[in-house]
């Protein structure tokens, strides 16, 4: 309910242009109104319209389980159709996975990755801890004193967290991670010292970061953060490159031409003027990769994330 | 002093003609379609949202506060002539404000309703205003050991909505707590009770449950009755007014409610029904009439709708000054601010103290202007009893799915309406309560994922849960809440407790 | 389970809440079922995802017990027989609302639900009341999809208005 009503709001914003005409391109968004997912497919909406890519864009919801509801009916429902595009992201990798989901992103056609976001390593300013230096050896002495606070079982920050426990050589397994039903709940943990550090995207640190109620001390992208004081995991000593990736892609069964129009019309979008602006306005890294590079990249994901949910337990 | 001067500045600006008039429309579209069954407040407000933004800031802001004061009340109207609560905080409201519908004293239950809001509101937001800063050092300290005891407190409260049978009560409870299961547990990713349908991995929608189980079950429950009900409802008997004997009966629940729903609502996952719950049972104990409870006592409307708006209040604490939005209503409202340009957290005090007085000016403005549009309203509501019940109750199921459709449009979802209503209707004919499964759904999987984080971050240590004094203090009162009826029963003492002692079967 | 209502004698057993006795161990016995399906995976907190299942499982065992000796001995309220017509109508009328909602659009499967609802109550025909319960949702469409941004499902009729 929550989701769904902060995106009427965005609903209501931004999709007030599309009144006439058949719709050239159907999006869904795999998760209720509001949420990252749906934000995203409207920004697509309204970039596409806009820039006169398409003449009529329709944003459909579908939520539920991490996006894996919306992903089947797709499969199902688009077969063929070059017209309807999916959104996506990092999270639906886990939640295949996690929720055994009858089908995975091997059955859909990826077109592109569009944005992306750190996750943030934090403590509270008035920990003990400084560094990710010291983080690790806390972790290494006693892998069960270290309660990490970030989302839910099983998504990108309990991913990350593992990903670092086993980069430094702790047992994946042997994490304590406290889980809380949104980035809100973790952040009031976090702050009210009853955890030793957080994890999530680092949008959700950020206001407390500048007013220095938080201390951030790594972040998890390849590069650091423009105007945040914190090095790369890769440069504190824990090789880890973890990013919550948003993507688009298309039905299956399309022909390689209809696959190379689809992708020119995203690409074409990515570039705008339009679709900047609104990156911009949002705080969203562009991350635009296509073509085989993005499929490498994705399989490389699924892999890394296949084994880490095994290490940490959460798949059998 | 600074505050004062600024406070001042924005309340000048409030009461501009121009931003009377923005508040006045606010409040009135903020009615209008939070007062259609199955529509709660936080629905309310986001479809009206993009309405406000043609405007300046500042009347955009007013019409914006009107809104969601006009949401928050319309509410409580459906919930209290309809027995159809479009949201957990207004369920309580449904268990007295319903009986006293029936017995013609809707337009009593409507006012004390209003005017609860609206000095729960007054105080909450003035509470607000210069306690702020205080407010949320103190919200923060709770750990989960803290929020694990309040849920104790929460349960051992409940029984006061069991009606007149333990075993009954306890039933419902656990109805509610079975289906509070059900979806991937938070803490391990691990699936329960969904027996392999994606559509309830998520878990069940307490906004499904509560439409289903009150509008729907409702609604077979009186046309089953067939001849035995009655076509129409008497709208008036009596006064429709508040008389000398409401008002004194009401004073003190308003305080009451507004002082335990504020600081619960700016806890940042205390939840807003939370506060409901304990004004209630709080009434319930302290009230010199407890033969009415159950049948529509006035103090179980005043009390509970003060704590409700008090912790609406309250959940702009977190939300102003550390960004958290700790219920669906402050969810819309931050999208809503991020519109006007605030940026809630930290900084805003420091950043945009004119917006942020703005806000809280036009808060107490529009909070003023509901009072003074819906009080000669009561009557044309209560009117709305008056429709036969066929076109009533079609009206009601129409509006109720919409809600539903609107946020999940999915046949299992409309699958689970209907499952639930049956349900609804099963428990009601057998004299179950209602309001113990909603309740055992909310508080649930709360207390179960706080007590499961404590007992993670201690690493197991089962003290830690009697370790802060927040947390003893807490269990203390709910071992006072259960040892004190039952010692002074056992010594047979007092009219008031004999009375306890009937309805506990 | 109507029937049994009002010629019950006051130290009869109710069946019928001897079958809502017997219905929440079933409960019970389901949530035990599934709960032992569930790993356990060791956690620093002790107890896992199985122990609240139990916990209520085992609740819902004596609630059982309690409202099966409270069935025998005849001790819940009296009830008044309940017509089951009514009952069908609106059941019906939701089910219809379910199953037609996606392919015939918000309007007329809601106006087909309200439809039936009055009929439920006693009010017809349906030929009037199904015209007035599809313009009504047709009209609520309008409000809540085309000028508040609601996402309600289109069909048919709909569509003259995209």
């Amino acid at each position: 309910m929550k989701k769904f009503i902060i995106s009427l709001l965005a609903a209501g914003a931004l999709a007030l242009p599309s009144l006439a005409n058949a719709a050239d391109y159907k999006i869904m968004a795999p998760a209720a109104p509001g949420g990252g997912w749906d934000q995203t497919a409207r920004t697509m909406q309204t970039a596409l319209q806009d820039e006169g890519i398409s003449g009529s864009v329709q944003v459909t919801n579908v939520p539920g389980a991490g996006g894996t509801i919306g992903l089947a009916q797709f499969v199902n429902q688009a077969s063929g159709d070059p017209t309807s595009l999916i959104v996506g992201g990092y999270v639906m990798v886990g939640a295949i996975l996690t929720n055994a989901s009858p089908v995975s992103l091997k059955d859909v056609t990826p077109i592109a990755r569009l944005t992306g976001e750190s996750e943030a390593i934090v403590v509270p300013a008035a920990s003990d801890i400084k560094s990710m230096d010291d983080l690790v050896a806390q972790l290494k002495a006693d892998p069960g004193s270290v309660s990490w606070a970030g989302g839910s079982a099983g998504g990108t920050d309990h991913i990350a967290a593992g990903l670092i426990a086993k980069a430094v050589g702790v047992d994946p397994t042997k994490i304590n991670y406290i889980a809380y039903s949104g980035g809100g709940e973790a952040l009031a943990a976090i702050l009210g010292g009853q955890v030793t550090a957080g994890i999530s995207g680092y949008g959700e640190f950020a206001s407390q970061v500048e007013a220095g109620a938080l201390r951030l001390i790594a972040v998890s992208g390849d590069t650091r953060i423009p105007g945040a004081d914190a090095p790369t995991l890769k440069e504190a000593g824990v090789d880890v490159v973890l990013q919550n990736w948003r993507m688009v892609a298309a039905a299956p069964g399309l022909s390689d031409e209809q696959k190379a129009a689809v992708t020119a019309d995203i690409e074409k979008m990515a570039k705008s003027k339009s679709w900047q602006d609104a990156l911009a306005a949002k705080g969203w890294a562009d991350t635009f990769l296509a073509g085989p590079a993005f499929e490498e990249q994705l399989a490389k994901d699924i892999t890394a994330t296949e084994g880490i949910l095994k290490d940490i337990g959460l798949v059998k | 002093m600074d505050t004062f001067s600024l406070l001042a500045g924005g309340l000048l600006t409030a009461l501009q003609p121009m931003s009377l008039v923005y508040a006045f429309i606010g409040v009135l579209l903020g009615t209008a379609v939070g007062v259609l069954p199955g529509i709660g407040p936080a629905l309310t407000v986001a479809l009206l949202l993009p309405v406000t933004y043609k405007l300046d800031p500042a009347g955009s802001l007013i019409m914006f506060a009107g809104i969601y004061y006009g949401g928050m009340y319309g509410g409580s109207t459906t919930s209290i002539l309809l027995n159809t609560p479009g949201e957990s905080a207004s369920i309580i409201t449904a268990l007295e404000g319903n009986k006293m519908a029936r017995a013609g004293r809707g337009g009593p239950a409507l006012a004390t309703a209003a005017i609860g809001s609206f000095i729960a509101g007054l105080v909450a937001t003035i509470a607000l205003a210069f306690l702020a800063p205080t407010v949320v050092k103190l919200a923060l300290s709770f750990g989960p050991a803290d929020y694990f005891a309040l849920m104790v407190l929460a349960f051992v409260t409940v029984s006061a909505a069991f009606g007149s049978s333990a075993l009954m009560g306890l039933t419902s409870l656990f109805i509610g707590l079975t289906l509070g299961l059900v979806g991937i547990d938070l803490q391990t990713g691990q699936a329960r009770l969904a027996f392999g349908v994606p559509d309830l991995l998520d878990g069940i929608e307490v906004t499904t449950l509560a439409v289903a189980l009150f509008a729907i079950g409702e609604t077979l429950a009186v046309a089953g009755a067939g001849a035995r009900a009655p076509d129409k409802i008497e709208p008036v008997r009596g006064s429709v007014w508040m008389t000398a004997a409401d008002w004194g009966r009401s004073w003190k629940p308003w305080l009451r409610g507004t002082a335990i729903g504020f600081p619960i609502g700016a806890m940042p996952a205390g939840g807003a029904e939370i506060g409901t719950f304990l004004s209630y049972a709080a009434e319930r104990r302290l009230t010199k009439h407890p033969e009415e409870f159950g049948h529509g006592a006035i103090e179980g409307v005043a009390g509970p709708e003060a704590a409700n708006n008090a912790s609406a209040a309250g959940t702009l604490v977190p939300l102003l000054t550390l960004g958290l939005p700790t219920s669906a209503t402050a969810a819309i409202m931050l999208a809503g601010f991020q519109q006007f340009g605030l940026q809630p957290g930290p900084l805003l005090f420091i950043n945009s103290p004119q917006l942020v007085w703005g806000l809280i000016a036009s808060l107490l403005v529009a909070n003023f202007m509901l009072l003074i549009l819906n009080l000669p309203l009561v009557g044309l509501w209560v009117r709305l009893l008056a429709i036969p019940r066929a076109w009533l109750y079609a009206g009601i199921l129409t509006f109720s799915t919409l809600g539903t459709i609107g946020a999940n449009p999915s046949q299992v979802e409309l699958g689970m309406l209907l499952g639930f209503g049956l349900l609804g209707y099963g428990l009601r004919r057998f004299g179950y309560p209602i309001a113990p499964v909603v309740i055992g759904l909310i508080l649930g999987p709360l207390a179960e994922q706080q007590l499961r984080r404590a007992l993670a971050i201690s690493q197991g240590d089962l003290l830690v849960l009697v370790q802060s004094p927040l947390a003893i203090a807490l269990y203390l009162i709910a071992a006072a809440a259960l040892l004190i009826p039952l010692v002074m029963r056992l010594r047979g003492r007092g009219e008031v407790l004999n009375q306890l002692a009937a309805d506990e079967d | 389970m109507s029937e049994l209502g009002s010629q019950r004698d006051e130290r009869r057993p109710d069946r019928a809440a001897l079958v809502i006795a017997a219905g929440l161990a079933v409960l019970s016995g389901v949530i035990f079922w599934n709960t032992a399906s569930i790993g356990t995976a060791g956690s620093y907190a002790r107890i896992g995802p199985t122990a609240f299942p139990y916990a209520i499982a085992g609740a819902l065992l004596l609630i059982s017990i309690g409202t099966a000796l409270r069935a025998w001995r005849g001790h819940f309220p009296v009830r008044e027989a309940d017509e089951p017509a009514p009952i069908l109508w609106i059941v019906g009328g939701l089910a219809a609302q379910m199953l037609l909602l996606k392919v015939a659009g918000f309007a007329i499967a809601t106006g087909i639900l309200f439809a039936l609802t009055a009929r439920g109550f006693g009010r017809g025909p349906l030929w009037m009341t199904l015209p007035i319960g599809i313009g009504l949702s047709l009209a609520i469409w309008l409000v809540f999809a085309r000028l508040l941004q609601l996402s309600l499902p289109a069909g048919p009729l709909e569509r003259l208005f995209l």
